[in-house]
């Protein structure tokens, strides 16, 4: 009976597999109520901003900012998918890149240049193998993103943008809806769209004010801009964070799932064997007891 | 009564770092130091890196901010620091390693002719937490 044998060590190393991924499991689901908390804690600082933008906006006039003016012709376009540096999420990773692939498919088709920024392991190691132009890969970002490494992602696209080099700035990321759905979301991160930075004062509650602006409105602008498009990558980087947790959450109570469906067909599957074991060891005695008395 | 008092708030991108009632709270804005009390006219700045003090009856809090932005209006003060850290919970231990580590840095630069932006704005911020933590 060697093949019940087989089936027994089966059973024992699915059951280990259970074991780890209900841990990680568990270990999502206290992650992911944290990074919802980071999430509301950046909030009163983006809303903030927002506010004092549109002061600022009000005061100086639109398009008075090289982040905010669309460029005449879009020729190079950047798209920056936000990946996890980690697998076993589902398909957390392949929702965005495929989002990203078809943004690509529709610039390029209108004659643009398409590069990747990428963020994320999965993401940037997908992307090279598939072959795309990248210009950066950041790979080192922990599932607690900062204000610096939202920095170090959005300092080259404005750079470029402000160059010139670049007339057009997406970001993909994993919209954390609840803990049960994430939404791949697009963002047009630059040019900044006007009616983002205006108009938002019914969100706000907040009446606006005409401020007095130390050195001048608009120095305080060029100052703020950039720290603003920080502020909207920090968020995506948060929001993929915590849909990270939720995707992942998910995926292994499916593994866990079933595996302890697994578990109970081979058992069933074990009993059965053995039980048939034990019943053709009986028929043969009775049948060698039977032999006997005959003889 | 309400207009003895503003209400200040500090926010970095992470968390709020404090909020609650002040007499006066002074900052360093990049054209020089300056002192909101209640009912100063509405104002938006740009932050240097320094020190934060907010004046509430006889108490003091000692905040220390890495660059950012002032805005106050209707007797609301808002800080929107890069980072902002309380005088009591900056560790003074790992602000002193990081000062050591960047000085050394410096001298180094300096010894090879090298300019080393970065490193002095690190410097300056250890330096600035430092000063800020021996307050509080």
């Amino acid at each position: 009976m060697s093949k019940a044998r087989a089936v027994l060590s089966r059973i024992k190393s699915v059951e280990s597999t259970r074991q780890i991924t209900k841990t990680m499991e568990m270990v999502a689901t206290a992650k992911i109520k944290r990074a919802q908390s980071r999430i509301e804690a950046a909030r009163p600082y983006a809303i903030k901003m927002v506010d004092v933008l549109n002061s600022v906006a009000q005061h100086v006039g639109a398009g008075s900012h090289p982040l905010l003016e669309v460029h005449e012709e879009t020729k190079n376009v950047v798209i920056i998918p936000v990946t996890s540096n980690r697998g076993l999420c589902g398909a957390f990773n392949m929702n965005i890149l495929r989002r990203a692939e078809a943004i690509y498919r529709e610039e390029t088709a209108q004659g643009r240049e398409v590069s990747f920024v990428a963020v994320g392991r999965k993401g940037a190691g997908y992307l090279r193998f598939a072959g795309y132009n990248i210009i950066a890969a950041h790979t080192e970002f922990t599932d607690r993103p900062t204000f610096i490494e939202a920095t170090a992602v959005a300092d080259q696209v404005v750079e470029m943008y402000e160059e010139g080099s670049i007339d057009k700035v997406y970001i993909v990321f994993n919209h954390f809806k609840s803990a049960l759905e994430q939404k791949p979301t697009t963002h047009q991160l630059l040019p900044i769209k006007q009616e983002e930075i205006s108009g938002g004062e019914a969100e706000t509650g907040g009446t606006s004010v005409e401020h007095e602006f130390e050195p001048d409105a608009v120095r305080v602008l060029y100052d703020l801009l950039p720290r603003y498009v920080n502020t909207v990558v920090l968020r995506a980087l948060m929001e993929s964070a915590a849909s990270e947790h939720a995707a992942r959450r998910i995926a292994m109570k499916n593994a866990t799932d079933s595996a302890t469906e697994m578990i109970e067909n081979l058992t069933r599957w074990y009993n059965r064997a053995r039980q048939a074991q034990i019943t053709q060891e009986i028929a043969e005695i009775v049948g060698g007891a039977n032999a006997l008395q005959e003889a | 009564m309400a207009d003895r008092k503003l209400l200040c708030e500090v926010v970095s991108p992470e968390n709020i770092v404090y909020s609650g009632e002040a007499d006066m709270v002074v900052a360093l804005g990049i054209e020089g130091e300056l002192g909101i009390m209640p009912q100063h006219i509405p104002i938006v700045t740009p932050l240097a890196l320094g020190e934060l003090r907010i004046f509430n009856g006889g108490q003091r809090e000692f905040v220390a901010v890495l660059g950012g932005y002032l805005e106050f209006r209707e007797n609301k003060l808002t800080i929107l620091a890069d980072a902002a850290e309380l005088s009591h919970e900056i560790d003074i231990a790992r602000a002193e390693a990081k000062r050591l580590a960047r000085e050394q840095e410096i001298a180094e630069a300096k010894a090879s002719g090298k300019m080393l932006l970065e490193a002095e704005v690190s410097l300056r911020k250890a330096l600035v937490r430092l000063r800020v933590a021996q307050k509080g």
